[in-house]
């Protein structure tokens, strides 16, 4: 049962790396490479709010909107102009992105590790069925749904998730309505930017903040994105589960075979099922 | 008279033969002693390469900043932590005419490099990487390592064992292959003593997610745990441990899981971890006050294990240099195999010919909270293992 906990835990942490990924690209074709690097540059941003206010919890507030408002730089100085063009342009444009976070962090913070301690509220375990679960890995999982639910109600239930579908589907209609494409991929960038950062919070107590850290998160992201559906919050977060799932159970039962049997899942679903195992026909987000 | 002038003539070439066959040996001998510097400023240790250089450049000017009467010349090269730009950028150095090549810092980097200084005949002087196999008996007659070897290490992790009394391990190691040999090696004479080891697991390198592990040693009625795994790894590890309350009722302890770098990196959570230790500035011996204190004047900072080790292997190397009045590299390597070092930073090292590997004490010891001047958290030396329980005779 500790491990189905756990199991959790991990899971929405993946969700939460991943969900920006998947909006980003949901919603304006574009794979982000330097989602890793937005994810790291929300983990230095939280550290520097930590160390000057004492708050975890304003970092978690005030980081993914720095995030988001480089994001939104980043869409309207560079992402924009190239949309016509062909995806290796915007693939190059975002690699390109990467060099330059990882550049500017290097020069703020240097290349020491940084650390977050969890809030005071999380620094005790607590027993659940014969295990000590920290505390902290609970507060993910409640987090975790909650961003989850939050994204899936705006994305699918709100007026505006319902703009941001149709500037996705026929932009050319949403338009000649009066309504701003651009202006809607620039917020859907930063949007997914942000969420980029606010991964980089949560995770940033459980890691040591270092300039590499986006880039071994990145492969999880594809992963959990690829398996659940480019673009499929949905899908996301089931996908982040299964992953979560079988990596908990994996180490606990067959712990050599963790890896393997994760690509081997990723590899069955390019395979059998390109679209994510949980996609839907005609499904946007 | 023919004859004579034949003589003179005769006598004229000869001795400007003479004269001739002797220049270059001045004519040849270089303005300066040029040092090819290959480390990491970038990439998983570009952290280690900074420390590395302020140690390596504290040496050059503890000794007036020349050897053999020449100014020395040191080129920096980032390796970016990876073999292919190290060896790249080596060739180089020695294109332009290095005398000795320093580095790397991964060993994946600097057995890159030995194959290269090995064919240019280059002295390679070791300061950090730790795979056993860079120093191996009848290995390369170039290669030189002034610090520690992981076998070292993980005999340090069972001397530590054993002087504990630990009954029960459980092991983590990182998935790769010189942490499965060292583990292979350490169970193998664990279990000799009398010790049961419980479990062990091979999370991949760069793991970040230890819960499972975690979880799974802490329902295990282990005494101890054993982390052969490094840098973020061991962060990771001891910051997720340390949320769920691991280390209240099992030691947690590595061959090289934790220095001040790496304690700061984890936070309070550190505290209680034991791990050998490189290098450590509060080793008690002449040359190491001098170093330390210079070290503090020079950065205002106490030197890590990177910039202790740099310091005390181009120290030795240089002096030992100096000592051959000559330019031939060939007297170089000949005289610092079997070299003594008795003022050392880690007392007295002796570069043992066999595999050029320096023997030298193993330092142990546990992080603590620290009181200023000393960092906020820091490691306190617990255990100096002497050299005879660390090295095996070459012949082994």
């Amino acid at each position: 049962m500790s491990t189905i906990v756990i199991g959790l835990s991990m899971g929405l942490l993946l969700f939460l790396l991943a969900a920006g990924l998947t909006l980003i690209f949901g919603m304006l074709r574009v794979i982000n490479f330097a989602h890793g690097s937005l994810y790291m540059l929300g983990a230095y941003c939280a550290y520097q709010i930590v160390q000057t206010t004492g708050s975890f919890w304003l970092g978690l507030l005030v980081a993914p909107f720095l995030a988001a408002a480089i994001g939104a730089l980043m869409e309207r100085v560079a992402l924009r102009p190239v949309y016509a063009r062909d995806h290796v342009y915007q693939l190059l444009l975002t690699f390109g992105f990467i060099l330059v976070i990882d550049e500017a962090v290097r020069l703020f913070w240097g290349l020491e590790y940084k650390q977050i301690a969890p809030p005071d509220l999380f620094s005790e375990p607590v027993a659940i069925l014969g295990s000590q679960v920290p505390t902290y890995r609970l507060f993910i999982i409640g987090f975790g749904a909650l961003i989850a639910a939050g994204l899936f109600f705006m994305l699918e239930r709100s007026r505006y998730g319902m703009v941001i579908r149709a500037a996705s589907g026929d932009p050319e209609m949403v338009q000649t309505l009066g309504i701003s494409v651009s202006r809607i991929r620039t917020f859907v960038f930063a949007f997914g930017s942000g969420l980029a950062a606010l991964g980089g919070v949560v995770a940033a107590p459980l890691l040591p903040i270092e300039l590499g850290m986006g880039f071994s998160v990145i492969i999880d992201c594809f992963i959990v994105v690829v398996i659940g559906g480019l673009g499929n919050i949905r899908g996301a977060v089931l996908g982040a589960l299964l992953i979560g799932m079988t990596r908990a159970l994996g180490y606990t039962y067959a712990p050599s075979w963790v890896e393997f049997l994760t690509f081997v899942l990723l590899i069955a679903t390019l395979v059998l099922r390109p679209e994510g195992l949980f996609s839907r026909k005609g499904r946007a987000a | 008279m023919n004859r004579l002038r034949t003589t003179i003539l005769g006598l004229a070439c000869a001795t400007s033969f003479g004269a001739a066959a002797m220049l270059p040996a001045h004519a040849d001998e270089p303005d300066a002693f040029k040092i090819g510097a290959v480390i990491s400023f970038s990439g998983p240790y570009g952290i280690i390469g900074e420390g590395m250089k302020r140690g390596a450049e504290l040496a050059i000017e503890h000794r007036g900043g020349t050897v053999l009467g020449k100014p020395i010349e040191v080129t920096w090269e980032d390796s970016e932590t990876k073999p292919q730009p190290a060896v790249q950028k080596a060739s180089r150095l020695l294109a332009n005419g290095a005398h000795m090549i320093f580095g790397a810092v991964s060993s994946a980097s600097t057995v890159a490099l030995q194959g290269l200084t090995d064919q240019r005949k280059v002295p390679l002087l070791v300061t950090i990487s730790a795979d056993d196999r860079i120093t191996r008996p009848n290995g390369s007659r170039y290669t030189f390592r002034t610090s520690n070897t992981l076998g070292m290490e993980m005999r340090m992790a069972l001397e530590f064992t054993k002087a504990r009394g630990l009954k029960k391990i459980y092991g983590v190691g990182a998935d790769y292959a010189v942490t499965r040999e060292g583990w292979d090696f350490y169970r193998a004479e664990a279990e000799k003593m009398g010790v049961e080891i419980v479990g062990i697991d091979y999370p991949p390198l760069g793991n970040r997610d230890y819960s499972v592990i975690i979880d799974k040693i802490s329902k295990t009625d282990a005494e101890g745990v054993i982390l052969v795994v490094t840098g973020s790894d061991g962060v990771t590890f001891l910051k997720q441990a340390g949320q769920a309350g691991l280390g209240k009722d099992k030691l947690l302890f590595g061959p090289v899981l934790q220095d001040e770098l790496l304690a700061a990196a984890v936070g309070p959570a550190a505290i209680g971890a034991n791990s050998g230790v490189r290098y450590h500035f509060s080793y008690d011996s002449p040359a190491n006050r001098k170093f330390v204190e210079a070290y503090r004047a020079k950065y205002g900072e106490w030197p890590n294990s990177f910039a202790g080790e740099a310091y005390d292997g181009m120290s030795w190397f240089l002096d030992v240099v100096d000592g051959t009045k000559s330019w031939d590299k060939e007297k170089w390597v000949d005289a610092f195999a079997g070299s003594t070092r008795e003022n050392s930073v880690e007392g007295t090292k002796v570069m043992r010919a066999c595999d050029h590997q320096a023997m030298q004490v193993g330092l142990w010891g546990v992080v603590e909270k620290g009181e200023a001047p000393l960092p906020e958290l820091t490691m306190k030396i617990t255990d100096v293992f002497q050299p005879e329980a660390l090295f095996p005779p070459c012949a082994e």
